[in-house]
């Protein structure tokens, strides 16, 4: 009798993980296109389906994708379906499979949906020419629109400055400040966007500005091993040494230390201008160790 | 008379493909799997989920593997992208086995001439210091799966990912 009670509970949480796992189960028919178009429909369809079907598993768990292909073949017309499908794809690098599925959920919902791509072929694919078009696209259907934190000109501005359009660039993160300041223009700049202001600079040989902005993020973030490395570089072409290598001794220090770039999706993918520990060590050598090496 | 004509085929075809191999799940430049004891039961997880991308910013790796295409006498062609997929062990060595993907710029399936596929891939077996991926309290080790794509435009490496 004492053994028993375990043993029903077992039957109990079986039954009920059987109940659950049986809303993701392979659809077998297909809803009518007028019910599927409703949008009460759509959305409990969406709540059986992704948030409480795939979304409660880990994304490299089967389960998530059998979740997202039986609401596909329930109502093919639900633009998450596919964006949801495409997420494990896209960290893998399957490009193929994943822009196929992205490009589906943009096709039936560029609203919600063009921004992202135009994310993902920025920062995953570095597809920069294919991620301006989206984000312009974008830009006209949200006008001021935001993506994963930051505006659709801090993107484009990213693509320009690895394109090497740094005129462009500066507009792009001139526009993107602009947004971010708000209609009183009282409102605070976000970090990164100082961080790349002050790389385009650097890049465009501008050193004073570049180590303004720099400065400005440091003061925010002093660990920062990026804007510490890239400051040095800046102190390098100024030919102030000291200042170099006190800078890049501090990029070490904080790589060491773990920090890194504050984005989400760093885990995933290096953004652009984001540097290692390799870099810092290679700018730390002597002149002529670099030509050994 | 059959086996002759196919060993005369494989003698012409084999070299140009290199190690290639076709799967039914896809595309390999090798299918050797050579698990080294230590890690054969260790779990397998996603770069992501331990710091595992190769530890070279995105520009180091495309500039070096542009200088090694520029180095051989060939000029290839075509835009787009060539994955490689593969797992690192759980002593931070690249296993043999290697999947190949490749697409146009527009992320649709393309082949690119086996030439430029091959030296990218001698690039990455140039690449040795894979991250030896480890539990939070550093006590345990695991294997894995890891991706580097090349974005080709006009025949040259113009980006890497991750």
């Amino acid at each position: 009798m004492e053994k028993s009670w375990p043993c029903a509970l077992n039957l109990l949480l079986g039954l009920l993980l059987t109940a659950h796992l049986g809303s993701c189960q392979p659809a077998t028919s297909q809803a009518p296109p007028d019910k599927c178009s409703r949008r009460t429909y759509q959305d409990s369809l969406v709540a059986r389906y992704i948030e409480h079907g795939a979304q409660q598993y880990s994304y490299l768990d089967p389960r998530w994708t059998q979740c997202c292909d039986s609401l596909i073949a329930i109502c093919p017309n639900i633009a998450v379906a596919y964006r949801e499908k495409a997420i494990p794809l896209i960290k893998d690098d399957k490009f193929e499979e994943a822009f196929a599925l992205e490009n589906k959920a943009v096709a039936l919902d560029p609203k919600q949906w063009l921004a992202y791509r135009g994310f993902l072929k920025c920062i995953f694919a570095k597809d920069y020419e294919g991620a301006i078009i989206d984000f312009q696209g974008a830009a006209r259907l949200t006008p001021n629109g935001f993506e994963m934190d930051h505006t659709y000109p801090f993107f484009e501005g990213l693509c320009n400055l690895e394109l090497g359009r740094y005129a462009r660039a500066k507009a792009d993160f001139e526009r993107d400040m602009q947004q971010q300041r708000g209609p009183d223009g009282k409102r605070d700049i976000h970090f990164n966007t100082l961080f790349y202001v002050g790389v385009l600079h650097y890049e465009m040989k501008q050193y004073e500005p570049a180590a303004t902005y720099l400065g400005r993020y440091l003061s925010i973030y002093p660990q920062h091993p990026d804007a510490n490395y890239y400051l040095a570089l800046v102190h390098r072409a100024q030919r102030n040494e000291p200042l170099a290598k006190r800078h890049l001794e501090l990029a070490r220090q904080a790589l060491t230390q773990g920090y890194q770039l504050n984005e989400d999706n760093t885990y995933y993918s290096n953004y652009p201008h984001q540097i290692t520990a390799y870099e810092v060590e290679a700018a730390l050598l002597p002149a002529t160790a670099k030509q050994v090496r | 008379m059959r086996l002759l004509l196919t060993a005369c085929l494989l003698g012409f075809w084999l070299p140009g493909l290199g190690q290639r191999v076709v799967l039914p799940d896809g595309e390999y430049m090798d299918t050797t799997s050579t698990w080294q004891s230590a890690c054969r039961l260790k779990p397998t997880t996603r770069y992501y989920n331990v710091n595992g991308k190769y530890p070279r910013s995105s520009d180091t790796l495309r500039e070096q593997a542009q200088a090694l295409l520029q180095r051989g006498d060939h000029t290839y062609s075509g835009s787009g992208y060539v994955t490689f997929r593969f797992i690192v062990d759980c002593t931070g060595r690249r296993l043999p086995r290697t999947q190949v993907l490749q697409t146009d710029a527009q992320f649709r399936r393309y082949r690119f001439r086996p030439e430029l596929v091959e030296a990218l891939y001698a690039y990455l077996n140039t690449l040795t210091d894979w991250h030896v991926a480890r539990s939070p309290n550093g006590q345990e080790t695991a294997n894995y799966i890891a991706c580097m794509a090349f974005k080709i435009s006009n025949g040259k490496v113009v980006a890497v990912c991750p």
